[in-house]
């Protein structure tokens, strides 16, 4: 891998990471009335309740604490404070109505979320593979035509709409899949095989709800699977006498599914946007869930720290698909082509 | 070259189905490839000949298919009708007796896979020693003034697009074919890389003991390596002859013209000739002799009646009513010089 592209590419996360923290302050800041007030309306109107006069001094102390930013000083220093206690001490402040460190909330939830995400996405885009494959071989056949119609319409209609369905169909109507939580109410967490299908029976309904939405990735590949089948060096392999097999996994596969791998780790991103919808239709208690809750409470600090974290995630997700893309195209790590 | 007949053709026809009708793009063609020959195969684009060479792997693509007899003999061995095969027979048969460069050598790579992985999965899917195969590889690279370590470590856009052609045309032997059908394999490279990809390609001939059928439209460059010449026009052979014979000799009327019309690098552009009239349409039928239309020459018969291939002198054939007048009715004009010259 050439180096200065690493470099490069680092260069771009990072001030993109910093955008992002930058474009999130500043919405913070600018919401209706600012968070800070909002919050120091609410300790008054708290205060107000049990009688008791809070002072200004004390009154900023504790929109500090909570907020982490301290509401006096002037824009381009709290800007400063909250980054310095972001990433100098891990600080992302304390929720205001769980009184946690938001930290803490997140680590507790998002391996929650990470699990049902990373099986929604691997097994969506698994099937779109396939069944993009399958329609490209059979193109204009009748299974071709009935696979687009039913992918086109899967990702036409929204993906909660698919969670509402399901949680009537397969969840109230047949029971067959639990339609709340994240295992049953009267398990005990632990290393128990009760306890593991619980959690695995609890995540089908979510999982699959979510993973509706990388079929998508089917259409798209049948699309790059039908260019491949026309390119020369399909028709070359077939002439020279390779298996079947090889062709269709090493010459066809490999070269339809180079331009899915992008798309794919961006995939990442719009899972963890999904959580937030499907884990409150299924009650689910992830990072997601927690977001959600956030908004409406107002809870803006719980609000960034989240919003901060699927940053990352699908940052670091896209970063990592293009420092890998050398290594499943070979053309892309010389950094300099031909063509 | 003996006159070991090496494949068959008899009544080939190539057929695709298409919106106006059927498509009859190889019509009830017979040809004879002879042993450790080189047949050069010439005609314009959309005649047909790379759908005469596809057929001798049966690899018309879909929806197209070839009928008739395309008969291999191995020189150990009993004969094979090509286009009777099932299909893992066909799939063994292809490379092993009979092998293709094409044109695109830019493109025939995978371009994922280095230059080694193409050479190691050949011989794996045809059940040959993968390390005795490689060193043998190794030998024709090198054989083809390749640094055989290089070119192995490669990816296909890492190469040149001569070396490209040559890993190819290596590629294609690594299996050691009697047979190797060569589609245009210069047609995007320079004219020095032409002219030395011709050279290799005859050293390689004496060094492995190959049949080259060599398909191109650059009449020039095929007098350079042809032993014999058959020409294409309208999805069938119009002359077939030994290649001073054609050059000489030709009886007719197409092929003088094709002669007449190559222009080399002293031509001026204002006396590059054409042949008046459009070429053949695949679907349509003309009834009598298919280059009437074009012929200063036809006549009632022409139109009238399909001539076929008569002979006109010995080795060869041409399929025209008039091929004794020919010759002096239509003089060629503009003869190539470095036709000549050889």
């Amino acid at each position: 891998m050439h180096p200065r592209y690493v470099l490069k590419r680092t260069g771009q996360m990072v001030f993109t990471f910093f955008a992002t923290v930058t474009l999130t302050f500043v919405l913070y800041q600018a919401m209706p009335g600012g968070p800070a007030e909002a919050m120091r309306a609410m300790i008054l109107a708290e205060s107000g309740d049990v009688g008791g006069s809070v002072s200004l001094d004390l009154l900023n102390e504790m929109v500090e604490h909570y907020a982490n930013v301290n509401p006096d000083q002037p824009l381009h220093v709290q800007y400063y404070n909250y980054l310095h206690s972001l990433l100098v001490e891990g600080d992302m402040g304390t929720s205001i109505y769980q009184g946690e460190p938001v930290l803490d909330l997140i680590l507790q939830r998002a391996p929650w979320t990470m699990f049902i995400g990373v099986y929604a996405l691997t097994m969506g885009y698994a099937v779109s593979l396939f069944l993009g494959a399958a329609m490209a071989y059979k193109e204009r056949s009748l299974f071709d035509s009935v696979s687009s119609t039913g992918v086109i319409l899967l990702n036409s209609v929204p993906y909660y709409i698919f969670a509402i369905v399901l949680v009537y169909v397969l969840g109230i109507k047949y029971s067959l899949f639990p339609i709340n939580g994240r295992y049953g109410t009267f398990v005990d967490p632990g290393f128990t095989l009760e306890y593991m299908g619980s959690v695995v029976r609890h995540a089908v309904l979510p999982v699959v709800s979510m993973g509706i939405l990388a079929t998508g990735g089917a259409l798209t590949m049948r699309g790059n699977a039908i260019r491949v089948l026309g390119d020369d060096y399909v028709r070359v392999a077939e002439l020279r006498g390779l298996r079947r097999s090889r062709v269709a996994m090493q010459y066809v596969g490999r070269n339809s599914v180079l331009p899915l791998y992008t798309q794919f780790m961006i995939g990442i991103a719009g899972v963890l946007s999904s959580t937030v919808v499907v884990e409150e239709i299924f009650a689910y208690n992830g990072m997601g869930k927690l977001l959600y809750d956030a908004v409406l409470l107002h809870d803006y600090p719980l609000l960034m720290g989240t919003l901060l974290v699927f940053t990352t995630i699908t940052l670091i997700a896209i970063y990592l698909a293009d420092l890998t893309y050398g290594y499943i195209d070979p053309r892309i790590s010389t950094g300099e082509s031909n063509e | 070259m003996t006159d070991d007949v090496a494949i068959e053709i008899r009544d080939l026809e190539v057929t695709f189905d298409v919106e106006r009708g059927e498509s009859n793009v190889v019509r009830n063609v017979d040809l004879d490839v002879y042993r450790e020959e080189t047949l050069g195969i010439v005609g314009e684009s959309g005649s047909g000949k790379s759908m005469v060479a596809l057929s001798l792997l049966d690899a018309i693509p879909e929806p197209g298919g070839a009928s008739g007899e395309v008969i291999y003999h191995p020189e150990n061995g009993d004969p094979v009708s090509v286009l009777d095969l099932d299909p893992e027979a066909l799939r063994r048969f292809r490379w092993e007796q009979i092998a293709m460069v094409f044109q695109g050598a830019m493109t025939s790579f995978n371009p994922v896979m280095s230059i080694r992985e193409h050479f190691r999965e050949t011989l794996q899917d045809h059940g040959y020693d993968v390390p005795a195969g490689m060193e043998r590889g190794t030998g024709i690279l090198e054989q083809l003034y390749l640094d055989p370590d290089r070119v192995f470590e490669s990816y296909p856009h890492e190469l040149s697009g001569g070396m490209r052609q040559r890993a190819l045309i290596a590629l294609s032997l690594i299996l050691e074919p009697e047979v190797l059908i060569l589609d245009e394999p210069t047609a995007a490279l320079d004219l020095l890389m032409q002219r030395s990809i011709i050279n290799l390609l005859r050293e390689i001939q004496a060094t492995f003991e190959l049949t080259l059928v060599f398909i191109t439209h650059d009449l020039p460059l095929l007098t350079k390596i042809a032993d014999r010449m058959a020409v294409m026009y309208a999805f069938d052979f119009v002359e077939i002859a030994g290649t001073q014979e054609l050059l000489h000799h030709s009886g007719h009327p197409y092929t003088r013209a094709l002669l007449s019309t190559t222009p080399d690098l002293t031509t001026p552009p204002e006396e590059i000739q054409t042949i008046e009239g459009t070429k053949p349409d695949p679907v349509e039928y003309i009834s009598g002799c298919s280059y009437h239309p074009r012929c200063p020459m036809a006549d009632e018969q022409c139109r009238a009646t399909e001539p076929g291939l008569m002979d006109v002198r010995a080795n060869h054939e041409a399929s025209c009513h008039y091929h004794a007048d020919v010759p002096d009715e239509i003089t060629i004009r503009n003869r190539p010089r470095g036709v000549i010259d050889e």
